[in-house]
């Protein structure tokens, strides 16, 4: 069967599909290619158990009638996981099921079929299942912005596309002795920031392609065009370091630093935070892989670092 | 006014859900949002003149959604911070005040010329962030907008009571309900969680004596509101100056030179912004 539209997933997803309708598995199976979708079938609850623990899978489909269990039982056993909680579960319902009443509430899945079933329903159902999934499984949890998984996407995807982009690396100065200081609910109130900082300057260029990822702590990332890469990292230091001294007492952003206890037990004084900014511009193909990426990037860092105030480098070799 | 009838005010003051404002700021402000090439920093400016729009951008950053209560005073910071489209939706979401409009305009143009006022203090003062203590001039009078939106017929006695008796609204509002406006504030501030600067700014400048924390920014502010008086600029709800207190120009220390630079100062900006009618 072809892709309906736009409903072909990234890439080839592992589903266990737990039923003993035989009609249900085989229109499941013909809704996709081999190549997208990757089958195991279990007729029963308790035999797939142990697989699932041992490999989970990008999905879960599962009857509520089962000889052994019921789906519902399945779904609360991998749901009570914190391991296996992320994983996506659906449900397949029996015509009368709803009428009778499910417990959403205790019953933990994501989504439900209902019999009788619909080839065009259940393709879309799946992707939005899994696409629903992938976001909140991989959105930073304090800012909610895309993480790791869909950062190194992005990025392999443009440089898949040859496109040409800049991408740049972020994080503050000074954060761990702010946190050290102030305690780690304020240095959140930072991230925080920092995030709404980055989002609405690199938005505030409507014609063009961005995108904007949190790595975790104080790291993020964000690409643009490479021509306003360098006026977006301007104004992200100049908004930075005009908002981040109202994060601090006022006697200490009067002074302009605070004094604190390194590791050592000696006393420090740490300036107030600043924020680096590593520059990658991948123009004419020069990158291959995410990987080059983030290298140059490591060592811009470091760099960009050896200055305590707010700054950026931008790596502009032609060929790493 | 008893406790009691107190907090019944209190409370039918915190209820206010949709502060309207004047049409002119808003109309300009949708015009720049619909134009592009605007920058922040223009967006800002002309929210800047707004008292309402101002308090409703403030209130916004720092709810407790955005993760950093208390920390943001400036409008300036907050646009960058909440981003276009959250922008755009406080602004489609203003209405404007379909009465009362010629009452206000006073009161806006007087908000308005008391940030300047509190910005040429605060520079004169060396602060080295004036702007946090325009917002706090700009928004000093808050109250009186939100007590006339939401408790109208006794904002009707006050305003009488000031023209039967002489008094200042000030005065008036202690005489009518037993608390001024400057109460109002502070209930504003602490529950739209307004940074506590703002929050004595607009809650001391009748007693900048008193204010426990930042008596500075208390003081700018009584200084601001009594200059825009002198100048006659706009209207705080009656034409009377009220007593500059000597400790507000201790607190900051200035002297009475000063205070005349500051004034020639603040006439020559003034004149670039008489051309601000709210009407």
């Amino acid at each position: 069967m072809s892709a309906a539209g736009g409903c072909v997933p990234q890439r080839r997803q592992k589903v266990f599909l737990i039923t003993a309708d035989q009609d249900l598995t085989n229109l499941l199976l013909s809704l996709w290619s081999r190549d997208e979708m990757d089958w195991v079938h279990f007729g029963r609850g308790r035999a797939a158990i142990e697989t699932l623990f041992n490999e989970p899978p990008d999905l879960l489909i599962v009857d509520q009638h089962l000889p052994d269990l019921s789906g519902g039982e399945v779904a609360s056993l991998v749901k009570s996981e914190n391991v296996y909680r992320q994983l996506p579960v659906i449900l397949c319902l029996g015509p009368d099921d709803l009428a009778r009443g499910v417990d959403f509430g205790s019953i933990e899945c994501d989504d439900f079929l209902l019999a009788p079933y619909d080839g065009d329903e259940i393709r879309a159902r799946v992707c939005l299942t899994l696409s629903r999934a992938m976001r909140s499984l991989d959105a930073n949890p304090l800012t909610k912005l895309p993480g790791n998984t869909s950062i190194i996407q992005r990025i392999q995807e443009l440089i898949d596309r040859q496109e040409d982009f800049a991408l740049a690396y972020v994080d503050l100065d000074y954060f761990k002795s702010f946190n050290d200081k102030y305690g780690f609910s304020r240095g959140d109130e930072v991230l925080l920031m920092t995030a709404r900082v980055i989002v609405n300057i690199i938005r505030g260029f409507p014609r063009a392609r961005t995108f904007v990822g949190h790595v975790g702590g104080d790291d993020y990332v964000f690409i643009t065009p490479p021509e306003i890469i360098e006026d977006a990292c301007q104004r992200i230091i100049k908004s930075f370091d005009d908002i981040v001294p109202h994060f601090y007492d006022a006697d200490d952003k009067a002074q302009g630093f605070i004094r604190s206890t390194d590791r050592q037990g000696q006393v420090r004084d740490f300036p107030l935070m600043a924020v680096s900014i590593a520059v990658v511009l991948n123009q004419g193909g020069r990158l291959q892989h995410f990987g080059e990426a983030s290298a140059i990037a490591g060592a811009l860092k470091k760099k960009a670092k050896e200055n305590p105030k707010s700054c950026y480098v931008i790596d502009r070799r032609e060929n790493g | 006014m008893t406790e009691d009838l107190k907090s019944e005010t209190r409370d039918v003051v915190l209820e206010v859900k949709s502060l309207p404002t004047l049409p002119k700021v808003l109309d300009k402000v949708t015009a720049l949002l619909e134009n592009p090439d605007a920058s922040m920093d223009e967006i800002a400016r002309v929210i800047g003149t707004d008292q309402v729009l101002s308090a409703k951008v403030l209130k916004m950053v720092n709810s407790p959604i955005y993760g950093f209560p208390g920390r943001i005073g400036t409008v300036q910071h907050a646009l960058v911070l909440l981003g276009i489209n959250v922008i755009r939706g406080i602004i489609i979401s203003t209405s404007v005040f379909d009465m009362m409009v010629k009452a206000m305009e006073g009161l806006w143009e007087h908000s308005v010329g008391c940030a300047l006022a509190c910005n040429c203090v605060a520079r004169k003062a060396g602060f080295k962030d004036p702007e946090e203590y325009s917002v706090a001039g700009l928004l000093h009078d808050l109250g009186k907008v939100v007590m006339a939106v939401q408790l109208p017929e006794l904002e009707q006695q006050v305003v009488e009571t000031v023209k039967s008796r002489d008094l200042t609204y000030f005065e008036a509002e202690r005489a009518v309900l037993g608390f001024g406006h400057d109460r109002i504030n502070a209930w504003l501030a602490d529950n739209w969680h307004l940074p506590p600067n703002l929050k004595e700014g607009m809650s001391y400048h009748h007693k900048p004596q008193l204010a426990p924390l930042y008596p500075d920014i208390a003081a700018v502010v009584h200084i601001g509101d009594f200059l825009i008086r002198v100048f006659e600029f706009g209207s705080g709800g009656d034409d009377q100056v009220h007593a500059l207190r000597p400790e507000a120009l201790k607190q900051l220390k200035l002297k009475t030179q000063d205070l005349e630079e500051i004034l020639d100062q603040l006439g020559r900006e003034l004149v670039e912004v008489a051309d601000l009618n709210f009407a």
